[in-house]
């Protein structure tokens, strides 16, 4: 191993360049750009590199580092790598570091703005890497409060209301689903919030059926909500349009799928039966998010709100391809999660890049932007392709993933599931259509394109993530078959 | 016939009364100008030393004054808590009273009582001098509230709260009477050997409810909660935090020895009326707290949404309970404390205490700004601070005793509180300042902001020592069923 504890340092060089901008004057603003930049960057290579290392041939977890906490509760200091998690932090890596590049256009209160963003990075690094259930809740909440301030003070249009509910949503759904991990915990009565210990203790001893039955509900609609699961979902949109770029990116982009990962790792894993007995219904929910967020972005006016929507709207697939409870749709889950991740924080990243400078991102305001931006228009046009679920792009591989599996499983919900697809061909085509065609409004002549490489680098960083991993799906699908295999083992040999 | 008395036991309580002499005699026959400043040094001289002396009492344990004075591990954490807080408001008094121009010198002194009159309650092992304790407690507290002789407020809050608080040293008293009439003793070891053996007693349930009546005065528990926002509001800054922290924390230790200890036999019966109490109190304290315009009402408010909290420790019944309560108040001290350094600091400077004049603070002063946003953060809970792992823990309590209803209200509550601490936080970052001018703060406050924050983040992410402490207080306890 070149390094000793790698997932130490991916929490670790992002903490320490917070501790330093704590120290920079905040008028140094240049400064304060380049630490925070390496220290997403740093992490971001990290993560790219035990991607790689991890071997998948193995399986299981790996890079594992323990070290006890609170002992009496049994918490302790546990990170480790599966091939679920390395995909996510992966994510997480892209994502995180395209979003501080087009943070360059935050002109006010750059340090704050910047130990914030840090705060939501390692605390998503962290519940990602976390193998105590104690430490994930920990730090899928550091993650949310920042957020608020982020809204709040850099955001636009209706900021407070939506920082609000953001932070209010997220931080009720996490403490209904933490009321049932500590129910959990003492179901076991294991004594030990460590994920390895449960999952072997549970593997020969299964929670009885009836515990489970009312646990397994408390975790999928705290974490649902998270993962803006249909009705839960109505915090999602408004607070995406509000949010500063970056803080869009992260959380369409990675934030909310801690969500999905978490219904993956505490709900399904460890409680086969009641997931068994209560898929169906998150089956009938998902075709909700999917119809019924994906019409609401029809009628959209402003782009952030489309993508927004959208968002909701895709988690739909996530969500049935959890319900499927097989080894095809899960995979086609985590692999979506990559997909639509780096998706949805490009197409942010891109209207990020025109509201800085139309200071609109109307449909009815906007048009003919490919005249005036044409890097950013083919960008756009790309994103919506991948959206749509065109095949080269990384989403498509996912999609008809999470299709396959359903289909054997609830017949009718993914029909209309397929129905989702064309509806989001129609209201992406329709921003094509009209912000990007037609004559371009002589207010926009003075737009400016994306021109430097650093400029460019993001952009083409994650359209070039969905294009070689939709060209090419083993580079990641090998990693996540190794991670979701032992998922359901329990699953397929019971039922 | 006189009793041995082993004077190691209460050496502590004789230093502070020592303490409390010398300065008395200090501030008669010091010269004038010395006087003035020597008072507050000599306090923190003598607080440094006792301070010292606490830390050599770890292990000592033991009864004396034929039972009526404890020292075990439960006394020590208190008495350690309670030190702690005064360094703080001693911080807060030189402060607060250099800028009103009062009588700051009387004012050490009854902090002083207020400290012996705390250290007290935490080593009672008889009703007769936990009755003493509290008075000594409540009275110097009274004295305190009514401080400002000018401000209207201040008067206001001493009198609801001298009219009030005599109500419940009454109902204290005529509660200690039906207890002696049934087990014949105010020891509380006898009363717990009453409660061991016999079923539960309706009179001596009447004596109990009306003990608990004064306790929940004391830690502002609905339905004796009436006082808190008026007094709070209207009381000297630094009083209101020793309300807040101390003498909060003085009403827990009799709670943890009276339904851990003393009548632990009876938890099935107590439990629930303890969780309605908590549930009601939670509610009470957070809808309040929702509509506040001055952030001393606010915290207010939020004190008895904390009561509520913490009284879910005491409702779980299980020495989990009890651990999450003397840790869940750890926390507690911190960001308490923190908030209303704050608090008195910005007072200082602008002379307000209305959240609206908070307006824009951060960019007045960065410092003030952060540690009141870390402070509210973490009382509503959130990682990586202090607040975060109390409620953690007391929330693990009461799942494990099954109270799931409660936690699910306790969630509820939490969401509440986060709304309202999230609406002073938008006015210190998003709103826009009334006045631009910053607001300096002092080289010596800015150290004791920073042990308060270091503290807030400190526990909240290195939790083990402190849970532990928290925990071997109450496995040490005396008066604990084997």
């Amino acid at each position: 191993m070149i390094m000793p504890h790698p997932l130490s340092w991916i929490l670790a060089l992002p903490t320490l360049a917070l501790a330093v901008l704590f120290l920079v004057p905040s008028d140094k603003v240049a400064l304060v750009r380049r630490i925070s930049n390496i220290g997403v960057l740093l992490p971001f290579v990290l993560s790219v590199w035990v991607f790689a290392a991890y071997d998948h041939t193995l399986g299981g977890f790996q890079f594992i580092e323990k070290t006890p906490w609170v002992v009496p509760f049994g918490i302790s200091y546990h990170l480790g790598l599966d091939g679920i998690n390395a995909v996510l932090i992966l994510l997480l890596g892209l994502c995180s570091f395209a979003g501080v590049l087009v943070t360059q256009s935050v002109k006010e209160r750059v340090k704050e703005y910047y130990i914030l963003l840090l705060l939501i990075i390692i605390g998503t690094y962290g519940a990602f890497l976390s193998l105590d259930i104690f430490f994930f809740y920990f730090f899928h909440e550091v993650a949310t409060i920042p957020a608020f301030l982020l809204i709040a003070v850099w955001g636009s249009q209706r900021k407070e209301y939506a920082a609000m509910k953001l932070t209010l949503y997220l931080t009720a759904g996490a403490s209904v689903a933490l009321v049932g991990l500590l129910a959990l915990y003492h179901a076991l009565g294991l004594q030990t919030f460590d994920l390895i210990q449960i999952q072997q203790h549970l593997a020969a001893n299964p929670l009885p059926v009836a515990v489970q039955h009312w646990i397994f509900p408390l975790i999928v609609v705290g974490f649902g909500v998270t993962l803006t699961l249909w009705p839960f979902y109505t915090w999602a949109p408004v607070g995406y349009a509000a949010a500063p770029t970056a803080v869009s990116m992260l959380h369409a982009g990675v934030l909310k799928k801690l969500g999905a990962y978490a219904i993956i790792r505490f709900a399904i894993q460890l409680m086969p039966d009641a997931a068994h007995t209560w898929m169906p219904v998150v089956a009938t929910l998902a075709v909700f998010n999917i119809l019924y967020c994906g019409l609401i972005a029809l009628t959209q006016r402003d782009i952030k709100y489309i993508l927004g929507y959208s968002s909701c709207s895709h988690m739909g697939y996530i969500l049935l391809g959890l319900a499927c409870m097989d080894i095809i749709g899960l995979n086609g889950v985590v692999f979506l999660m990559f997909a639509h991740g780096v998706m949805a924080a490009l197409a942010f990243a891109l209207i990020g890049s025109i509201e800085d400078q139309t200071r609109t991102r109307n449909l009815d305001e906007l048009g003919g932007l490919t005249k005036a931006m044409p890097f950013i228009a083919t960008c756009f046009a790309m994103t919506a392709l991948a959206s749509a679920g065109v095949p080269g792009f990384a989403n498509f591989v996912a999609e008809i993933m999470v299709l396959l599996g359903a289909w054997d499983h609830y017949r009718w919900q993914t029909v209309l599931a397929v129905l989702g697809i064309v509806i989001t061909a129609v209201y992406m085509l329709k921003v094509i259509r009209l912000a990007f065609q037609g004559p371009l409004d002589p207010r926009w002549n003075k737009l400016v394109d994306a021109q430097t490489p650093l400029q460019k680098l993001p952009f083409i960083l994650l359209l070039g993530a969905l294009l070689v991993v939709g060209c090419w799906p083993s580079l990641i699908l090998k990693n996540i078959e190794s991670g979701t295999s032992p998922v359901l083992r329990s699953y397929v040999s019971n039922h | 016939m006189f009793p041995t008395i082993n004077w190691n036991l209460i050496s502590l309580e004789l230093l502070i009364t020592a303490t409390i002499v010398v300065l008395v005699l200090a501030d008669m026959f010091l010269p004038k100008d010395a006087r003035k400043d020597w008072v507050g040094i000599l306090s923190y001289i003598a607080l440094a030393v006792i301070g010292g002396f606490w830390l050599t009492q770890r292990n000592l344990v033991g009864q004396t004054f034929s039972g009526m004075f404890v020292m075990d591990s439960l006394a020590w954490f208190f008495k350690g808590f309670f030190l702690l807080t005064m360094f703080f408001v001693f911080a807060m008094t030189q402060q607060f009273f250099t800028a009103m121009a009062g009588r700051r010198n009387e004012f050490y002194l009854l902090l002083w009582l207020a400290l012996l009159g705390m250290c007290l309650v935490a080593s009672s092992a008889d009703f007769l001098l936990l009755f003493i304790a509290i008075e000594i407690l409540t009275i110097s507290l009274y004295v305190m509230t009514a401080y400002l002789k000018s401000d209207k407020h201040s008067l206001e809050a001493g009198m609801k709260y001298l009219i009030l608080g005599a109500l419940a040293s009454g109902f204290l008293l005529f509660g200690i009477s039906f207890l002696y009439g049934v087990a014949h003793s105010t020891r509380f070891a006898v009363i717990q050997a009453y409660a061991g053996t016999h079923a539960m007693d309706p009179v001596m349930l009447f004596g109990l409810v009306l003990i608990f009546a004064a306790v929940g005065f004391k830690i502002a528990s609905v339905p004796f909660h009436l006082w808190v926002p008026d007094v709070y509001q209207g009381a000297p800054t630094p009083v209101t935090a020793l309300l807040s922290v101390g003498s909060k924390a003085a009403g827990f230790v009799i709670l943890i020895r009276l339904f851990f200890g003393i009548f632990a036999a009876w938890h099935a019966q107590w439990s629930f009326v303890l969780a309605v109490l908590a549930a009601v109190t939670m509610c009470y304290g957070n809808l309040g707290a929702m509509f506040q315009t001055n952030i001393k009402r606010l915290l207010g408010y939020s004190s008895i949404g904390h009561a509520g909290y913490l009284l879910m420790g005491a409702a779980a019944g299980t020495a989990l309970g009890a651990s999450a309560i003397n840790f869940y108040l750890l926390g507690y001290l911190f960001t308490n404390l923190a908030a209303f350094l704050v608090i008195v600091l910005f007072f200082i400077a602008v002379k307000s205490d209305e959240i609206a004049d908070y307006a824009g603070l951060s960019k007045r002063s960065g410092l003030l700004a952060g540690a009141l946003l870390i402070a509210l953060v973490s009382l509503a809970g959130m990682p990586p601070l202090a607040g975060f792992f109390g409620k953690f823990t007391l929330l693990m309590a009461t799942v494990q005793s099954g109270l799931l209803w409660l936690a699910f209200i306790a969630v509820v509550n939490i969401i509440i509180s986060l709304y309202y601490y999230l609406m002073v936080v938008k006015r210190i970052y998003v709103d826009a300042p009334r006045v631009t001018s910053p607001i300096p703060v002092s080289l010596p406050m800015r150290l004791i902001l920073g042990i308060l924050i270091a503290g807030i983040v400190g526990i909240g992410i290195f939790q083990g020592p402190f849970l532990n402490a928290a925990m071997t207080a109450v496995k040490g306890m005396s008066f604990i069923l084997p």
